[in-house]
């Protein structure tokens, strides 16, 4: 009696601090957001900023509602669904593989989208209709068509992490010298743009490029939900989940094509961002552990964490100029990540 | 006594001997300064870049003396360019192609196989090329180094001089280096004459469309260049090391008073501004126009003031290049430049020095 008594309060008191972590996290992203949007190159007051956000009907025709709901509100946004999608697919990708060292990029999908958006580019494929989303979309081809490869590959060598791993590996390596052809084919000009694209920048992000993301994002959210308990299960190694009754190469499969929608859809309008998809669920891990009702959720809200401050970082290092948020993020990452190794001794896993 | 005779008259011997076989001998120093000797004028030339530039200086048949060339550099890179030059002269289509200098893909064997007196190389070729320059050397293919690149007068005087000494037109690349440097001369003087307030300029390469902003250049690189000598103040100096985009926010907070969108003939992306031989200069207008709606565009000064050039990408790096910096500076400074023609100096540096018309679109500016 007394110990089970014991065993639910420790329980209890666990689960406290695991919405207590939430809570926080929820907290510190919202005061980077608002920092993103308060900050620019034209200094624009705090108190016009505010009033300009919340009465923009006030502001008709001032160059003060262009800056902030033209410019500043949809990179911010971006970020927001970017982080938050990689720093997801990270966790799913680290769960489904269970290897730490996995990440949306791993199995190539990042290094697709990037050859897709690089022929689009150069060969200067324009769509009849969406010619605004010709790049976007051949990048998002293009991953898909990546991860269906290894989803084909895995499918016919039965679904375990190593020979997804394997074949993940081998289409990055494909991917990446297809990349690399289409950049030696390149005039200079054209090499720049295709280059900005892999390096991933916030300057193409605009209101189209946030719904398509955000959409993205919120559509696939459910389907997590609901396979939540069915992740948690699948932690603790594909026998135990097999005990449970779980399916385990049928969920394994349904995170796969998830993952790639929500990688396609962060990278596809941005370019690749790297190293958010792998630091942010450890940070998240660290905090919260295994359960993925609260890992999920904790991991895009650091995804997001290091994707805003990596815009405001940008913006403060060189105002004016639009370092490409790609090579900040990773500055920002990384003390993160190296904090996490030092302070977990018996290692990351 | 009569030894030390002997020797002295040995050795003046030698030396008239030496001086008249030097006189036959063409000495050069290239813009590195690197000292090179030919032979005589070059009949067999390993080309790499700067081929617009090379037949100005050369004159007619100037690729019968042409062997190899970069090719991706023109064909790929100015193909409105190259297109309008291989019609009048096909041998160019024919040439022996020696691969990109740039990319590691360069065919060494196929230029040395070419025999070639001497091989002319832009100075970033020649920072590409590295070592492989001294396996060239050591097949007997001396290595000369010209840069319009560097967009300053001394430079390109050099390097015409340079190209004139090689090819044995130095009068010719006298002429065109003496004209060049008075164009430029001239433009400074009427600056400095002018005084006044000088005007914020922004420039953005126009290769991505009004849909994202594109790449700007900072001090002294090259349009960054253009517009320094042009008596302008590029919003980017400063901010830019040498190329990079600007924060769209810092664009409108600058309020510049002047927009120049360099173009070219990027056909594959219907976005660019497209600009070069064969181009109807609506259509670059009509390209130019879509970014005056970018958002917050409309209240920029030089939006107001109808301030919004082209400029022909192409062009900068060249020897006409003062025609870009005059159309710029006349922009800038209207009553300056009032007897000034940029469009007539361009057409007429083409009708002079090469065998093809200007015909195209060059430079513009919305109306």
């Amino acid at each position: 009696m007394v110990t089970s008594r014991l065993i639910i309060e420790g329980y209890r008191a666990a689960q406290w601090q695991r919405i207590m972590a939430l809570c926080c996290g929820f907290g510190m992203v919202l005061v980077a957001i608002l920092s993103d949007i308060a900050i620019g190159p034209s200094f624009l007051p705090l108190s016009d900023v505010w009033s300009v956000l919340t009465r923009p009907g006030a502001y008709q025709g001032s160059q003060m509602l262009v800056i902030v709901w033209d410019i500043r509100l949809p990179m911010t946004l971006t970020a927001v669904v970017v982080g938050a999608s990689l720093a997801v697919a990270g966790v799913e990708m680290q769960t489904i593989l269970r290897n730490p060292l996995a990440s949306p990029y791993t199995l190539g999908i990042s290094a697709a989208a990037g050859f897709g958006a690089a022929v689009a580019i150069l060969f200067g494929i324009s769509l009849p209709f969406i010619g605004w989303a010709s790049v976007p979309l051949m990048a998002f081809i293009s991953a898909l068509s990546a991860s269906l490869g290894v989803w084909a590959i895995g499918r016919a060598r039965g679904v375990s992490p190593n020979v997804l791993v394997l074949a993940g590996i081998a289409m990055l390596f494909l991917f990446q010298s297809l990349q690399s052809l289409i950049q030696y084919m390149a005039s200079p000009e054209i090499l720049q743009e295709i280059v900005f694209w892999l390096f991933g920048s916030l300057l193409k992000a605009n209101w189209t490029s946030f719904m398509v993301s955000g959409a993205i994002f919120v559509a696939v959210l459910p389907f997590l939900i609901r396979d939540t308990w069915k992740l948690t299960a699948l932690g603790m190694g594909d026998e135990n989940a097999r005990s449970l009754g779980l399916p385990v190469e049928r969920l394994r499969l349904r995170m796969l094509v998830l993952i790639s929608l929500l990688t396609a859809g962060a990278v596809s309008f941005v370019g690749t961002i790297g190293f958010i998809g792998l630091v942010a669920p450890h940070i998240a891990r660290g905090l919260v552990g295994e359960d993925q009702r609260y890992l999920i959720p904790l991991s895009a809200f650091c995804g997001i964490f290091i994707m805003v401050c990596a815009s405001i970082l940008s913006k403060i290092i060189s105002p004016g100029a639009m370092i490409p948020i790609g090579i900040v993020t990773a500055v920002i990452g990384v003390p993160f990540l190296f904090l996490l190794i030092l302070r977990n001794k018996g290692g990351l896993t | 006594m009569k030894k030390k005779i002997l020797v002295i008259l040995g050795l003046t011997l030698t030396t008239i001997l030496f001086s008249g076989h030097a006189k036959a001998e063409i000495k050069v120093t290239d813009v590195l300064g690197r000292e090179r000797v030919l032979a005589a004028p070059a009949q067999r030339v390993l080309l790499g870049f700067y081929f617009e530039d090379f037949l100005a200086i050369t004159g007619s048949g100037a690729y019968e003396r042409v062997v190899g060339i970069s090719k991706g550099a023109w064909h790929n890179w100015r193909n409105s360019q190259w297109k309008a030059y291989s019609a009048v002269i096909p041998r160019i289509d024919k040439l022996a192609d020696i691969g990109g200098t740039d990319n590691a893909s360069f065919n060494l064997e196929l230029a040395i196989s070419l025999r070639p007196d001497v091989a002319l190389l832009a100075a970033w070729q020649f920072k590409a090329l590295g070592e492989t320059v001294n396996r060239l050397e050591a097949a007997g293919i001396p290595v000369v180094v010209v840069d319009y690149n560097a967009q300053t007068v001394p430079t390109h005087v050099k390097s015409t001089l340079v190209i004139g000494k090689v090819m044995g037109s130095e009068q010719r690349a006298q002429t065109l280096a003496d004209e060049y440097k008075a164009a430029v001369d001239d433009v400074t003087a009427r600056i400095a004459k002018a005084g006044g307030a000088t005007k914020r300029v922004y420039v953005e390469l126009g290769n991505k469309g009004a849909g994202e902003y594109g790449n700007s250049y900072g001090k002294g690189y090259m349009w960054g260049g253009v517009i320094n000598l042009a008596g302008g103040k590029n919003i980017a100096d400063g901010k830019i090391e040498r190329t990079g985009p600007l924060n769209p926010e810092y664009v409108l907070s600058e309020n510049p008073e002047l927009i120049l969108i360099p173009g070219s003939y990027w056909v594959k992306n219907d976005k660019a501004v497209l600009m070069g031989f064969g181009v109807d200069i609506k259509e670059t207008k009509a390209r130019l126009a879509t970014y005056l709606g970018r958002p917050g565009w409309s209240g920029l000064d030089a939006v107001k003031s109808r301030h919004v050039l082209a400029l022909y990408h192409g062009g900068a790096r060249t020897l006409y290049d003062y025609a870009f910096l005059q159309y710029l500076a006349k922009a800038l400074y209207p009553e300056a430049f009032k007897d000034v023609d940029p469009q007539e100096n361009h057409r007429r540096f083409y009708e002079r020095y090469l065998p093809i018309k200007a015909q195209g679109s060059f430079m513009t500016r919305i109306d």
